[in-house]
């Protein structure tokens, strides 16, 4: 059997005394497409930073593709093929559009280190900067600068930034968030349209985009999975509609 | 320092208005008279910003007072001065002297006040062959074991007064024990070492042997190591330091229990008009004081008085009298200050009288032998001065040695 | 696109024609000016080497150095002491001040390439005034305040059949050349982009996984080594070496020049270089408050093009 894509057993995470996340177990199989949702504060985020290791966990281990990597560095999970977005966009906002694309291209490249000739002569390079960009629909835009684009363009960037290094598992945090209808249906499309080898972890606050992308569906609730299942299940518990409605929960 | 400093300011802005009015009326009246040869250009520089930048005014003021004595005027020419700011960074001060060569094609070449600025023109000069002048510059090796041929010094070496200072301070001061402290760098570690050699020979010893680096703000932590049961303390300083030393030596209640010795500069006139009380009773050595008894001196205080609203420091006096060399110089050649070799050995061989330091001759290396003074700091008429209180006459920079014996010894250092 | 990866669109509009008068300036100027002109010609030639260096740190990578004025200095004074001290042939000298000036930069580097922004600019302040201090204290070694003098001529040291200022400038000129081709080729390289990338967001070029604090590091001793060459060719020049080479008004002096010029353009800080010291040279020849004007100047040009001269009149980076 393949080892799973992502394995969180008994992940915490606590800032002084506030247990932000609360031994967490989650299970991403290779190619899975999963949500996880929650209300504001429920600990997404913080989960997030904890799994691409922006942010060390208190206690638990993480396993990417079986390999221990709790103690390891962002920039070395990354080589080990995992990708992230972040909630508030994090670009070059100073590079073109081009520019960005490459240099998230040459990030798992040796030529990364090469200073004796210039980035435009490794044509192999900017031909898959330039077929992502089409991937991505961002052709036209490949010479602006990057902190000129509007917010929709640019989170279409921050998600091709992300797979320009071909992950395996791609971490997207809210990336529908203060995009239009129109353009999260876009966004939307191309999310859909991600290689189905690449394993997928949505966080979103908004359950139907949630629902709309997923099959399974984490319930991340004051830092603890509250339930965790197929969408359909999850979308008839009582306690999730509970939380979404505002109603209390039972202390 | 502040208030001082305001009025330096003001004083020059003064002195810039008259000296243009000057140089107007002269060339007018030169214009009218002859189409004669051009001015001697005389190239000049000093820090005049920066920590050291009093030092350096005092230096140009005496020259230009020189000058204006002398209506802008030596061997039938006028004298154009060109003066630029080093700003006491020897980096500067090259690129500054090529300027004044180079660019301005000066004739010759005064001042600089730091040593490591005048080991840097050194080379530069040499291979320029402009003869210069350095009024203030007393690294004891510039006119000895590295000595310059197209550079006289007209200032002193830092050994020089202490040599005789020393054996003062064994032989009339009747010390026996000394502690020291001066700031880590060339002057203080030459001065300190001319004073230790003399003083140790006539049989005094030094029990300690103290170094303050350049930037120091707080001399608690050297007070407090200095031993009450010496005889005296000798003390190198200047500007900044001098003032602070004096007034911490007072604080720390070393004043009175132990008398305070030192190299000129620490009292020297540059700061004692900023010092109180505590300054009164340090007794010092150099070869001027601004309370200098001769005639000379007298017209010379008294005009510089008039002139800039203060008293001469022996930075005022330095250049007042190194100029003295430059004039004659130019007079020996007859103006002719083309035939450069000439006029190196006019300046070489000038004998200027009527100093206000009393009489100098240059020695063969080209340093002056001059009278070293020891003064105690007196309050007379409600103003501190340096009183002189004994005479050491013709003191040259190898003292009582013999030159090519004492040349072989190594340069004194830390 | 190609114009469109160079890191700035160097040669665009107004750029152009001055780049290319500034170079042929540099390449056939000499012979026609005084002997003094070529010794500030040589001056800004070497600065700009150092400013260029510091613009890779300072511009392209965005660590703000104020301490970079001491490999400058530290490679100068090896020069010295090889040359004066164990009076060491041309090469040893040359090749012994890169070397000591690059080993020193990559000894702190390892210390200093965990931090940024402001906690950089400390740190690299702090260890400028510990080496600074080091020139003024170890005596024996460095001469002290006096420093040292009497290091060769370039040209005799080298064994050149010519000598003079316009000799010496134009080898500077080829150190130069070749420098500023290296520097340039390496900031459009694939390394060059990430260094922008990490100016950019450090964050994320960890979490497209890169080891940014290699970059940084990697950044820092590329700019000592560059810093070194031209610290090598200020000793040199002058013929004698002194702690103000690597004091704190040198290195902010050096932080004038590429924030003056336009960081992150390579050419901006070779015009900063340039500017000041013709500045500095020319205004104190005329007044004693030259200090006050120059500060009127850059107060000026700083509010004028607060991206400095050479990006005038391109959009604001954020």
């Amino acid at each position: 059997m393949t080892p799973a894509c992502l394995a969180l057993d008994n992940v915490s995470r606590h800032f002084g005394g506030l247990k932000a996340v609360d031994k967490v177990n989650l299970i991403v199989q290779p190619g899975e497409r999963r949500a996880v949702i929650g209300p504001n504060g429920a600990g997404k985020t913080t989960l997030f930073n904890v799994i691409s290791g922006e942010v060390r966990a208190s206690e638990g281990t993480i396993a990417l593709f079986g390999d221990d990597v709790t103690k390891l560095a962002p920039h070395q999970r990354a080589v080990r093929g995992m990708a992230r977005t972040f909630q508030i966009t994090k670009l070059f906002p100073n590079l073109t559009v081009m520019e960005n694309v490459l240099l998230a291209c040459e990030a798992q490249d040796p030529r990364r280190f090469t200073m004796h000739r210039p980035m435009s002569s490794c044509v192999d390079l900017e031909r898959r900067a330039e077929a992502l960009l089409a991937q991505f629909g961002l052709g036209t835009f490949a010479h602006d600068t990057a902190k000129n684009l509007s917010y929709g363009v640019q989170r279409k960037l921050e998600v091709a930034l992300s797979m320009a290094g071909r992950p395996r598992l791609l971490l997207l945090d809210e990336p529908m968030a203060g995009l239009s209808s129109g353009e999260s249906e876009s966004m939307l499309a191309i999310l859909r349209n991600l290689d189905s080898a690449v394993a997928v972890l949505l966080i979103e606050h908004d359950m139907d985009i949630a629902f709309a992308f997923a099959e399974r569906v984490t319930v991340l609730y004051q830092g603890r999975v509250l339930t965790d299942g197929h969408k359909d299940e999850v979308s008839a518990n009582r306690t999730v509609q509970d939380i979404y409605l505002g109603s209390p929960i039972a202390e | 320092m502040e208030p001082r400093k305001k009025q330096a300011h003001v004083v020059s802005a003064f002195r810039r208005t008259v000296i243009i009015a000057l140089v107007v009326a002269g060339a007018t009246l030169t214009l009218a008279q002859t189409a004669e040869r051009p001015p001697v250009k005389i190239g000049f520089m000093v820090p005049l910003s920066g920590a050291n930048a009093q030092n350096g005014r005092d230096i140009l003021n005496g020259f230009l007072l020189l000058l204006e004595e002398t209506g802008y005027q030596a061997g039938g020419r006028k004298i154009e001065l060109i003066v630029e700011d080093d700003e006491g960074i020897p980096a500067v001060g090259l690129t500054k002297a090529r300027k004044l060569i180079e660019r301005d094609g000066v004739h010759m070449m005064g001042g600089a006040l730091l040593t490591s600025t005048g080991y840097a023109l050194a080379p530069y000069i040499e291979s320029q062959g402009i003869p210069m002048v350095y009024p203030v510059v007393s690294a004891d090796d510039l006119t000895q074991r590295r000595r310059a041929k197209w550079i006289i010094r007209t200032g002193y070496t830092g050994s020089q007064p202490n040599h005789p200072f020393g054996e003062y301070a064994y032989n009339t001061l009747k010390l026996r024990t000394v502690a020291t402290i001066a700031l880590d760098y060339g002057f203080g570690w030459e001065s300190v070492g001319g004073f230790r050699r003399t003083f140790e020979e006539q049989g005094g010893r030094i029990t300690q042997s103290l170094w303050a680096p350049l930037s120091i703000h707080d001399f608690a932590p050297y007070l407090a190591q200095i031993s009450r049961d010496v005889d005296a303390v000798y003390a190198l300083f200047l500007g900044r330091t001098a003032l602070q030393f004096v007034r911490q030596y007072e604080e720390y209640g070393l004043k009175g229990r132990v008398q305070l010795i030192g190299m000129g500069t620490t009292t020297d006139e540059h700061v004692l008009p900023a010092m109180g009380d505590e300054a009164i009773g340090v007794i010092t050595a150099l070869h001027y004081s601004g309370a200098l008894e001769n005639p000379a001196n007298r017209k010379f205080a008294a005009a510089y008085r008039a002139r800039y609203k203060r008293v001469p420091s022996y930075y005022s006096e330095s250049m007042y009298t190194g100029g003295k060399w430059v004039l004659a110089a130019i007079d020996a050649v007859k103006g002719n200050v083309e035939d450069r070799n000439a006029l190196l050995e006019g300046l070489r061989n000038a004998r200027p009288t009527d100093l206000p330091r009393g009489p100098v001759v240059l020695d063969e290396y080209g340093n002056p032998i001059e009278n070293i003074y020891v003064r105690r700091v007196e309050r007379v008429n409600g103003v501190l001065q340096n009183t002189v209180i004994a005479t050491l006459p013709n003191v040259s920079q190898f003292w009582k040695y013999n030159p090519a014996e004492y040349l072989k010894q190594p340069l004194y250092a830390r | 696109m190609d114009a469109a990866n160079l890191p700035s669109n160097v040669l665009r509009g107004w750029r152009r024609p001055v780049f290319y008068a500034l170079a042929v300036l540099l390449v056939v100027g000499p012979p026609f000016l005084s002997t003094y002109w070529v010794g500030l010609l040589t001056q800004m030639v070497i600065l700009a080497i150092l400013a260029m260096s510091l613009d890779i740190l300072l511009g392209y990578t965005g660590l703000p150095s104020l301490g970079h004025a001491a490999f400058f200095g530290v490679a100068a004074y090896a020069v010295a002491v090889l040359a004066t001290r164990y009076q060491l042939g041309f090469w040893t000298c040359v090749l012994g001040g890169i070397m000591i000036g690059t080993l020193c930069s990559a000894a702190i580097g390892l210390i200093v390439s965990h931090v940024r922004d402001v906690y950089f600019l400390m740190i690299t302040l702090a260890i400028g005034m510990v080496l600074w201090g080091l020139s003024n204290r170890w005596i024996p070694m460095t001469g002290g305040d006096n420093g040292l003098a009497g290091i060769p001529r370039l040209e005799t040291h080298a064994g050149l059949p010519f000598a003079g200022p316009i000799p010496f400038y134009y080898v500077t000129l080829l150190v130069f050349a070749v420098s500023a081709g290296i520097m340039a080729l390496l900031v459009r390289s694939p390394f060059g982009l990430t260094l922008r990338g990490v100016r950019e967001s450090e964050s994320r070029m960890k979490s497209l996984g890169f080891n940014t604090w290699l970059h940084c590091y990697l950044s820092f001793v590329i700019s000592g080594v560059f810093a070194s060459v031209a610290g090598v060719m200020w000793a040199y020049y002058n013929g004698f070496v002194s702690p103000t080479y690597l004091d704190l008004t040198a290195s902010s002096e050096l932080f004038l020049m590429v924030t003056l010029g336009g960081p992150a353009t390579l050419v901006g800080p070779v015009i900063g270089a340039g500017a000041i010291v013709l500045l500095k040279n020319v205004i104190s020849a005329y007044t004693a408050r030259w200090l006050l004007i120059l500060g009127i100047v850059y107060i000026v040009a700083i509010l004028g093009a607060p991206q400095g001269l050479w990006n005038l009149g391109r959009s604001k980076r954020t």
